[in-house]
């Protein structure tokens, strides 16, 4: 099983969901998240002040899911967030040890 | 023996019974009898075997007539929704157990052993046994050495108790311990108002009752009030003060039977404070009383059904479990169909009675006041007008007759909403009286929408809008809003009902003022520029109301709704626009957030849509009111910061993009308001729409349009056209002339030798070289308030300045020499920035200085005398910051970057002085 997270921004999420859901990822948990990575951040004047945004507000996405579907939710992902520019996210695999259902402790991939 | 003996080692349970005992005491059964009188407890050994076998036996009676009798109170319960009956009826059969319990383990005799008496407090010792709720007793002792005496017993009761899985909230005192308050378990000394007997002593529990708790509450009345109301306060303030929750706790919410149970201990208490001694019948006036007794009534059975349904003590009233209490009609007794909403409205009207009666006690007895209220009620009896008196903090009629005049009523509400305070119960009782003959004849018009706006504009709107609908007052003047009443939406956002939520959001822009975080301070400022706020406070009120109508979408359900509530308002036709404006795009903003709010595409498209930078506010202030009142984490950083944002890149593209211009085609939809006042065919028409900035149009309302059309044509044979209206906040001066250098200059001039403050200004230009100026400017030294003769003389001192009969230079020099000069303490630093790129024809130049008096007309003049043409002016001021944007030509095309320093340098000089 595997974890898979990923950083997108704000105006892809919608797409990226449509794309999960199609190659057959069932859930997922999606978070407002603020960060910055090589893309630089914004400042805008305003009436002779400055507000800048050094943490840029990117939405996040988390999921566990069976081996056998990772790679096709990466290129989902891949697909439907790039847009070519500095500012596109990334994701993030990692291994996950188990996976409970609380309503009736199914454990496994089954339980995903 | 030997039966003893098998049954003992048969069942391990009992051996384990037997071990825990040992280990409790720390010794044999035995040992812990030394201390007690003889003819209690068995003779050592030879009881001990029997003892167990005989208790184990009643336990498994007890536990076998416990279910039995349990699912029969359910089973009655099913089939007769009522609860108060099936809470009576396990109270009788708890009672049952304990005291065959008792008489078991403590005496064989029930008014013995002395000096121990067992007592129901709580819930328990009202007489009110929830189907899983805790079981609320009192271990009452003479002294401490009985209370050491019986501990053994007293822990194998509980044991038992527990065994036959009854939650029990058990408390052991002595008589001593009962007589003192403790200002940290105020909670234990509220149990004891509801004591009852159920074994033991019954000298010890007379003594409890007739003496004990008497002299306790005449002791300490004042504190316990105090405490009481305190903890209800705070509780309170844990579901925001509201009865109106989506899914609320029938125990813990506003309205509960917390809360209920509040209102009868705050009666009791006073009571008792006065008599010294418990009063004969219930302390509440009588038709609180029965108003009070439906409320319990229907409360009691929604508890026993939830309680039933979990199978534990939850209290919650999720929405599955309101479609399941509507079906089964719980708490009602007619047998029309209910929806679960419906079922809810019943509800809520209950609730709302209870919540009222414990407001209202809380304010009627000064002992339950909060320090800071006690401060503030010697002042507020100052405010009493020739209508209201204030007694108290509370609103009492002069004239109680004078209720029959439906003004008084909507003074009355102005009043709550100026000061803040709360209608006595004397006075809704007129109210409500008053009611039926108000719904003949409801007010309406322009007068109801006068005396709506200014109440809207209140710091405490939002309280007198609450009661005048707990009232049912404002649904009889906006019938509108009865769609939403006490609406329950079930999504998984919104923690409050659909009118409360309103409620709220209008009262989030109140408390703005007041705020002291960041993000708050930066909205308030936003707020306090709003020209026409009443607008945005009805648009909130209306926003919603769509949600009350079946269908997909709401917004256009709240458009179609506000749209006749405007008419029956008589709402003039910019203000009409405005609030459906409003209501039509309530979501645009937070919609705009789900797409990339730093992309200049995006940011185009929004602030196209808006228009205007009045709007742009209005709809921010509209996204921040809306979010903050869906629950109160909503509007988290992550949101505030995204909204802000979006509002300063859009509000920074309107200020450079006003100068694109419009050109008159006629099938265009922008003219299509202007078609029912003018053909907008005409030659006349065109011409003078023609090369004016989009601006222009968005800005000014048609009306307004063909006013200054129409002065456009005087202009021949009049050159200075010039309207001067007085607004609510500031005056409104209106010019139309022909374009000169200097002309903007001259007229700041003009009204700066007068005295007058510029607030903001628009200044635009067509291509037939008219130039309409509009100025909102405010009189500061009261010129034109106190001479009505001053307005005449102020428009020709104008006309003959532009016309250069009059000589500016030596009335400014007068002004100057007549007014002290005020050292301003320069708290913001002036700043230039001049934009190339965002006009195809001009340079902007953007000016934010320290706003003081001339300001504006040293800017012009200077931008002039440097040889430039003010194409557009668009003036704005902020506190003490003044926000100047000018879009320049020289000599009709965009300045030259050696000019754009030259002007710089000139401004920069001109606001360094004074």
């Amino acid at each position: 099983m595997t974890k898979v997270e990923a950083i997108i921004q704000n105006s892809k999420l919608d797409a990226v969901k449509t794309a999960l859901h199609e190659v057959g990822v069932e859930g997922m948990t999606v978070l407002e998240v603020r960060g910055h990575g090589r893309q630089k951040g914004h400042t805008e004047v305003y009436r002779g002040r400055e507000y800048s945004v050094d943490l840029i507000p990117k939405t996040k996405l988390e999921m566990v899911l069976p081996d056998a579907i990772v790679e096709k939710a990466v290129q989902a992902i891949l697909a439907a967030a790039r847009t070519g520019k500095i500012g596109d996210g990334k994701i993030f695999l990692t291994r996950v040890d188990e996976a409970i259902r609380i309503r009736n402790d199914e454990r496994g991939e089954g339980a995903l | 023996m030997t039966n003893a003996a098998k049954v003992r080692c048969k069942n391990s349970r009992h051996v384990g019974e037997d071990e825990a005992r040992r280990d409790a005491s720390g010794k044999h059964l035995n040992g812990s009898c030394d201390s007690s009188p003889p003819h209690m407890w068995p003779a050592p050994g030879e009881y001990e075997f029997t003892f167990m076998t005989a208790a184990s036996s009643l336990i498994s009676e007890l536990r076998g007539s416990l279910n039995e009798e349990s699912a029969r109170i359910q089973r009655e319960f099913a089939a007769s929704g009522d609860g108060r009956t099936a809470v009576a009826q396990r109270t009788e059969l708890i009672e049952g157990i304990l005291q065959r319990l008792w008489l078991d383990l403590i005496s064989p005799e029930a008014d013995k052993p002395r000096n121990f008496a067992l007592v129901a407090t709580g819930g328990f010792g009202r007489g009110w046994l929830f189907p899983y709720s805790d079981i609320d007793l009192l271990f009452l002792f003479s002294d401490r050495g009985n209370e050491q005496a019986f501990k053994d017993p007293v822990r194998r009761f509980s044991q038992e108790l527990w065994d036959l899985r009854l939650k029990l909230s058990p408390a052991t005192r002595t008589l001593a311990e009962c007589e003192r308050y403790d200002p940290n378990n105020t909670e234990f000394t509220i149990s004891l108002l509801d004591c009852r007997y159920l074994a033991g002593d019954r000298d010890l529990f007379a003594r409890l009752h007739d003496k004990v708790i008497p002299k306790l509450v005449e002791r300490e009345a004042g504190p316990l009030l105090q405490g009481l109301a305190e903890v209800t306060r705070e509780r309170h303030g844990k579901f925001g003060q509201t009865v109106y929750h989506l899914e609320p706790n029938l125990k813990e919410t506003p309205g509960g039977l917390r809360d209920y149970n509040v209102a009868c201990w705050l009666a009791l208490i006073s009571a008792m404070d006065k008599l010294h001694d418990w009063p004969d019948a219930s302390s509440l006036r009588a038709p609180v009383r029965r108003q009070l007794d439906a409320a319990l009534e229907f409360l009691m059975s929604a508890r026993c059904f939830l309680h039933f349904r979990h199978g534990r003590d939850d209290n919650a009233l999720s929405w599955e479990a309101q479609d399941e209490a509507a079906a089964r009609r719980i708490g009602v007794t007619d047998s029309s169909e209910l929806s679960a909403a419906d079922w809810m409205r019943i509800y809520f009207g209950h609730a709302r009675a209870v919540q009222r009666t414990v407001e209202q006690l809380l304010e009627e007895i000064p002992e339950a006041w909060s320090s800071l209220y006690r401060q503030f009620q010697s002042w507020r009896s100052r405010l009493s007008t020739p209508d209201f008196s204030v007694v108290d903090g509370l609103i009492f009629l002069q004239q109680p007759s004078a209720m029959q005049d439906p003004e008084i009523l909507l003074r009355l509400f102005h009043f709550m909403a100026h000061h803040g305070l709360k209608l006595s119960t004397t006075t809704e009782y007129r109210i409500e009286q008053a009611l039926p003959a108000l719904a003949s004849h409801p007010p309406r018009g322009a007068e109801l929408w006068l005396y709506l706006q200014e109440t809207l504009l209140q710091p405490h709107a939002a309280d007198a809008l609450r009661a005048m609908h707990s009232l049912r007052l404002l649904t009889l003047l906006l019938p509108e809003l009865k769609a939403i009443d006490s609406l329950v939406v079930r999504d998984f956002y919104h923690r409050f009902t659909v009118d409360e939520h309103s409620f709220l959001a209008i009262e989030s822009l109140h408390r703005l003022r007041e705020s002291q975080s960041e993000w708050d301070k930066r909205y308030a400022e936003l707020l306090g520029e709003l020209e026409d706020p009443e607008l945005l406070y009805l648009a909130l009120l209306l926003h919603d109301t769509g949600k009350g109508v079946p269908g997909g979408n709401h917004v256009e359900g709240s458009l179609d709704i506000a749209g006749r509530c405007l008419d029956r308002l008589d709402a003039d036709p910019s203000e009409r626009a405005a609030v459906l404006f409003l209501i039509g795009n309530h979501l645009e903003l937070s919609a705009a957030l789900r797409r990339d709010i730093f992309n200049p595409e995006t940011v185009a498209a929004f602030a196209e849509k808006v228009g205007t930078p009045e709007r742009l506010k209005m709809l921010c202030l509209m996204t921040y009111a809306d979010i903050k009142a869906v629950n109160p984490e909503a509007l988290t950083p992550w949101k505030a910061e995204n909204v802000w944002q979006l509002y300063i890149s859009a509000a920074n593209y309107l200020n450079r993009s006003a100068d694109q211009r419009v050109h008159a085609d006629v099938h265009d939809d922008k003219f299509a308001r202007f078609r029912s006042l003018a053909s907008v065919t005409s030659n006349k028409f065109r011409s003078f729409v023609e090369g004016f900035p989009q601006r222009y149009l968005r800005v000014h309302s048609a009306e307004e349009v063909m006013r200054h059309l129409e002065m456009a044509d005087q202009v021949a044979d009049d050159p200075v056209q010039i309207d001067l209206k007085r607004g609510r906040h500031w005056y409104d001066l209106t010019l139309v002339t022909r374009d000169r250098p200097f002309l903007f200059a001259t007229l700041t001039g003009v009204l700066a030798a007068w005295g007058m403050n510029i607030v903001k200004a628009n200044a635009f230009s067509n291509e037939a070289g008219t130039v309409v100026d509009t100025i909102h400017f405010t009189d500061r030294f009261r010129t034109l308030e106190l001479n009505l003769s001053e307005w005449a003389r102020f428009k020709r001192s104008i006309t003959e300045v532009l016309l250069g009969e009059a000589d500016l230079e030596r009335m400014l020099r007068d002004r100057q020499r007549s007014e002290k000069s005020i050292a301003t303490k320069v708290k913001v630093e002036t700043r230039i920035e001049f934009d190339d790129a965002c006009s195809s024809s001009s340079t902007l130049v953007q000016v934010i200085a320290q706003d003081r008096p001339r300001l504006l007309h040293r800017i012009a003049s200077c931008v002039s005398q440097q040889e430039c043409n003010i194409e557009i002016a668009l003036i704005d001021t902020e506190g003490q910051m003044a926000i100047d944007a000018f879009y320049l030509t020289l000599k009709g095309a965009k300045l030259t970057p050696q000019h754009c320093k030259q002007v710089e340098k000139a401004l920069l000089e001109e606001l360094r002085g004074e």
